[in-house]
């Protein structure tokens, strides 16, 4: 078993050279720790994390709750910083930028979607896409993106006025038409139902192969990794396991 | 529109009652700012502008009598400049109505233009001759009195029909009052006349000789040494006073009111403002708090520090400049009500209502200041929102034992809502503070408006009627006898009628000095009633003299100190005076003695008017009188003030509505911002069963402890408001000395308790239509 499991390891690992060889790193992540004080108690979310995420990949990072997942998307997403370690994106430490940078990578090369999707409850659909909009440049197409994620009949309503999932795909369209280099999703299904998740989730890859984006999905919902290209799984604020799926599958024929 | 501007804007529709609120207190600032600026701007530049025009004296100068050789010879004195000699004196005005007492101060002027104080012509022509008049425009004006009429002057006992050539103003009266004590203009009971010099010198037989001097100065800055040279050098004709362009009496009085407004005008807008400023900054903090989710995604966005503050901070701005434009054009609007509201009192010929810019500059100016400093108080912990950990629910406040939590004793008395109460209070410190002040601000505001509703009320009963209680003042044209006053009295026959003199004379304590009238009167006079400030009486000294507060004040002298009146009668020297006592006299300042004692001034036995009581109309009897010269009745002294009152009153709503306004405003908005904070707390007391009318109920708990302290405090900074009004209106004329009675606490704490139960009525709408069960999903953005 144990050899069979190194066997499978050492393919995945020549497979994945592979492919950085063919594509570029996007971020590279190195010795990443992180720790915070909750009251008297020091919580170790994150411990000596390193990995890369290449271009255009769709990357699953699972893992149970608590076990640092969101620390690690929120430092990749420079909303946060690391306790020690780095982040390089495309080559640069982001982990050295001051405020002012951070806010400009996060502006222009960064989208966010948040479990509760985090619209802002005064602005309509298409207010909270523009919102985003209005601060970057090279966006794109506004209509498109929501034709792209089918929200066209909604589009002027406000969230109270929308479900969960539409909810879910104005947040998806707020992120992906700011054209940045890396979509990162914090548990894009968890407050949907199954049907809506899928949707959800088809939304995303959607984004990733038409317009060619990054993904990163956290989730603690295991049949989502079969959608990845590549699956990380942390436990504990380590990564334990990291493998490729050859064949990702169509987020239509996941099911839990 | 940008898109976090669309969010503010809905944002601020959304709490649209506090922001009304808000909107209500800085409007309020700014109109009073602007609308009390605007109008003193108009009369202080048109007043000086007809003050450049027609050349208004730099010193005016009482005196027995100068010789018209003289006249030359002042000229050339060191620093003078000009001189215009004149015959000044009141006279009566015969008029259709025989009850009627009206009196009109002669001027006499040159035949075509005079150098000093030159008239301004309204009406008619400037000329003027033998038997012709020139004539006040108010007075004409109150009189119905028009170019080609005739009036007739009882000129020594003669009665002198003149004809009416022009309507004229003249800046030496632009405030027409007889004399210190009338306090207002009675247009069409007291004008001023002026008449050709030759003429009056004819009729008077005073030609060559002249009982008023107006001066112009070279270097209006030595002023003093001027005074000296001209005392040395003329002393000998009788100088009764010398009054500086500042003291002059219808300019002090401008100046008096001008700075006055100019005070209050800085000091009301910035009590608003600062509200205004405080209840925003609460708002936005509270809102940064809500808000801090929002904040997160935002960040997380991409916006940057700098656009996130600037967005709660556009909010501040936004309501500061809605209530800006709204207070700065209303304020503006009424400033023209207002400055015509002063042309009832003042008239100036040349007063342009205009729209001063840098009134409006300072107004927006000062707006912007305390908006942006509130925004930026109240959304300074934007910087400090982490986009991470705002998307992580926010860690629950430390609860802390209060300081009554350690005595149990007391503690396990208290009932649960209480406890609640206590806790509430004592967590949150700035909004108590802040409960408490808005309580302390209305107490305090209500306060003075009352005490000075009842001080302007009772000024005039207190004065003319408790402390003069004559029903008239006569003056007499000529010093008579005490024979000559028997056969007075018989003559009017008056139920009682005692004899005065009344004399100016200048009175000093080393270098200070004042002008004023002393008044000598018979020992027991049934006519003053001397009050210590104790409410004391007391009895007019045998020797001696008493001394008005304000003026033992200005002298800084105390009772056992003696004055030093300057005697200008020829022939009479200088005299030190003890002060026997200092006596409670609400207008004007005088001093009174006995008036044997006072023939130490004046020489023996002689009257230059009387006192007396009728309760016949005795007008008629005294106009045809040769020897009267001015008859002042208390009884329509107090009608002229009643009308003054209309204006006082109207005066007085509006500052009761700006105090009541304040402390409503306050209580509102921090209430509502209350059950906004904490909506869940609530949510989670009605899912334990309470009802909506109890925790409305630990609301006004919370409320009234809070307000309970302001009203203590209120009380104090009620006297400091009072005591600074009464420093901003220091004034010879008339004091604000009325002492804060019971009455007036309780009628400030009966209103600021109104205007706090209705704010606290009206918030109740807030809990009744908070929807708990929404309140209870706490991840809403």
């Amino acid at each position: 078993m144990n050899v069979m499991s190194e066997d499978y390891n050492i393919m995945t690992n020549e497979k994945q050279i592979a492919r950085s060889v063919m594509r570029n790193i996007l971020f590279k992540i190195e010795n990443l720790s992180k720790s915070y004080q909750m009251g008297e108690v020091t919580v170790e979310a994150l411990k000596d994390v390193s990995f890369e995420i290449y271009d255009g990949e769709f990357v699953v990072i699972l893992g149970p709750s608590g076990s640092g997942k969101s620390t690690l998307l929120n430092i990749i997403g420079g909303m946060d910083v690391p306790s020690s370690g780095k982040v390089y994106f495309k080559e640069q430490d982001i982990t050295d930028y001051n405020e002012k940078k951070l806010t400009n990578f996060r502006r222009k090369d960064v989208g966010f979607i948040f479990q509760f999707y985090n619209l802002l409850g005064n602005l309509t659909a298409r207010e909270n896409i523009e919102l985003a909009v209005e601060i970057c440049e090279d966006t794109l197409d506004i209509d498109e993106v929501i034709r792209a994620v089918n929200l066209q009949d909604r589009a002027n309503h406000f969230p109270s006025q929308m479900s969960g999932g539409e909810q879910q795909r104005v947040a998806i369209a707020r992120a992906a038409s700011k054209n940045p280099e890396v979509m990162l999703c914090d548990e894009p299904t968890g407050a949907l139902d199954f049907e809506t998740g899928i949707s959800i989730l088809k939304v995303l890859k959607q984004v990733n192969q038409e317009f060619k984006r990054t993904v990163i999905v956290i989730t603690h919902n295991t049949p989502v990794a079969q959608m990845a290209d590549r699956v990380l799984k942390m436990r504990s604020g380590r990564i334990i396991e990291s493998y490729t799926n050859d064949t990702p599958i169509d987020p239509e024929r996941i099911e839990w | 529109m940008k898109k976090l501007n669309l969010r503010l804007f809905r944002m601020i529709k959304h709490s649209k009652g506090q922001n009304i609120a808000i909107l209500i207190v800085v409007i309020t600032g700014l109109f009073t700012y602007t609308a009390m600026n605007s109008a003193i701007t108009n009369l202080e530049t048109s007043l000086l502008e007809f003050y450049d025009l027609t050349n208004f004296g730099d010193v005016y100068v009482q005196m027995m009598h100068f010789p018209e050789g003289e006249v030359h010879n002042l000229e050339n004195l060191d620093n003078v400049k000009e001189v215009d000699a004149r015959i000044v004196f009141d006279a009566p005005m015969i008029t259709s109505n025989r009850d009627e007492k009206v009196s009109v101060r002669i001027v006499t002027v040159d035949k075509y233009e005079n150098r000093i104080n030159k008239l301004f012509l309204e009406k008619g022509s400037r000329a003027i001759g033998d038997r012709e008049a020139l004539i006040q425009k108010q007075f004409a004006e109150a009189r119905n009195i028009a170019v080609g009429d005739t009036i007739t002057v009882q000129i020594n006992g003669v009665r002198y029909p003149l004809l009416i050539k022009g309507l004229v103003s003249s800046p030496e009266f632009t405030y027409v009052m007889e004399d210190e004590q009338a306090l207002m203009p009675r247009p069409d009971k007291f004008g001023i006349i002026f008449l050709e010099k030759d003429f009056v010198g004819l009729i008077t037989g005073m030609k060559g000789i002249y009982n008023d001097l107006v001066l112009t100065l070279e270097d209006e800055s030595k002023y003093e040494e001027t005074e000296k040279l001209f005392k040395n050098r003329f002393d000998k004709y009788g100088i009764i006073r010398i009054i500086e362009k500042e003291d002059q009496l219808s300019n002090s009085v401008m100046f008096e009111e001008i700075n006055g407004v100019k005070q209050i005008s800085g000091f009301i807008p910035i009590v608003f403002l600062f509200v205004a400023a405080a209840i925003l900054s609460a708002m936005i903090s509270r809102n940064v708090k809500n808000d801090r989710l929002v904040i997160g995604i935002l960040k997380a966005l991409g916006y940057s520090n700098g656009q996130v503050l600037w967005h709660y901070i556009m909010y501040a701005v936004s309501i500061g400049s809605v209530g800006g434009v709204v207070g700065i054009f209303t304020g503006t609007l009424m400033s023209g009500v207002m400055t015509r509201m002063y042309l009832e009192f003042f008239y100036i010929p040349l007063l342009k209502v205009k729209i001063d810019p840098m009134n409006i500059i300072s107004a927006v100016v000062l707006t912007t200041i305390f908006c942006t400093i509130a925004g930026l108080y109240g959304a300074r912990r934007v910087l400090k929102i982490s986009p991470a950990e705002s998307m992580r629910p926010e860690v629950p406040k430390e609860g802390n034992r209060i300081l009554l939590e350690k005595i149990p004793s007391i503690w396990n008395k208290v009932t649960f809502t209480w406890k609640i109460v206590f806790r509430n209070i004592f967590r949150d410190k700035k909004k108590f503070a802040f409960i408490s002040l808005g309580a302390a601000f209305t107490v305090a505001m209500s306060l003075m408006t009352f005490w000075l509703s009842d001080l302007t009320g009772s000024m005039f009963t207190d004065h003319y009627g408790s402390f003069m209680k004559m029903d008239y003042s006569v003056k007499f044209s000529q010093p008579l006898s005490r024979n000559a006053l028997i056969d007075l009295e018989k003559i009017i026959k008056p139920d009682y009628i005692e004899g005065k003199i009344e004399m100016p004379f200048e009175i000093s304590n080393g270098r200070l000095t004042k002008a004023v009238n002393v008044i000598g009167l018979q020992q027991g006079s049934r006519f003053f009633d001397f009050k210590d400030y104790q409410g004391n009486t007391v009895d007019l000294p045998k020797t001696g003299a008493l001394l008005s507060y304000n003026l033992a004040k200005s002298l800084e002298v105390d009772v056992g100190d003696a004055v030093l009146i300057h005697n200008y009668i020829p022939g009479r020297s200088d005299v030190y005076v003890e002060v026997k006592g200092i006596i409670k006299q609400i207008l004007g300042i005088n001093v009174y003695m006995d008036i044997s004692h006072m023939e130490i001034l004046t020489g023996k036995g002689s009257y230059n008017g009387a006192y007396m009581n009728t309760k016949e109309n005795i007008g008629e009897d005294l106009n045809s009188l040769k020897s009267i010269s001015g008859v002042q009745s208390i009884g329509e002294m107090q009608d002229a003030f009643m009308e003054y009152l209309d204006l006082t009153i109207l005066a007085i709503v509006f500052m009761v509505i700006f105090s009541g306004l304040l402390g409503f405003v306050i209580i509102y908005s921090m209430t509502i911002l209350s059950i906004n904070e904490r909506s869940m707390e609530f949510s989670s007391l009605r899912v334990l069963g309470f009802t909506k009318a109890e925790i409305f109920g630990i609301i006004l708990k919370e409320n009234s402890v809070m307000s309970a302290l302001g009203f203590l405090y209120g009380l104090p900074m009620g006297k400091i408001l009072i005591d600074a009004l009464r420093t901003v209106y220091v004034s010879d004329l008339y004091t604000f000395d009325a002492p804060i009675n019971a009455k007036n606490i309780l009628y400030a704490y009966i209103f600021t308790t109104i205007c706090l139960t209705i704010a606290q009525l009206i918030t109740y709408k807030k809990i009744r239509t908070l929807n708990f069960i929404e309140a209870l999903k706490s991840r809403t953005s």
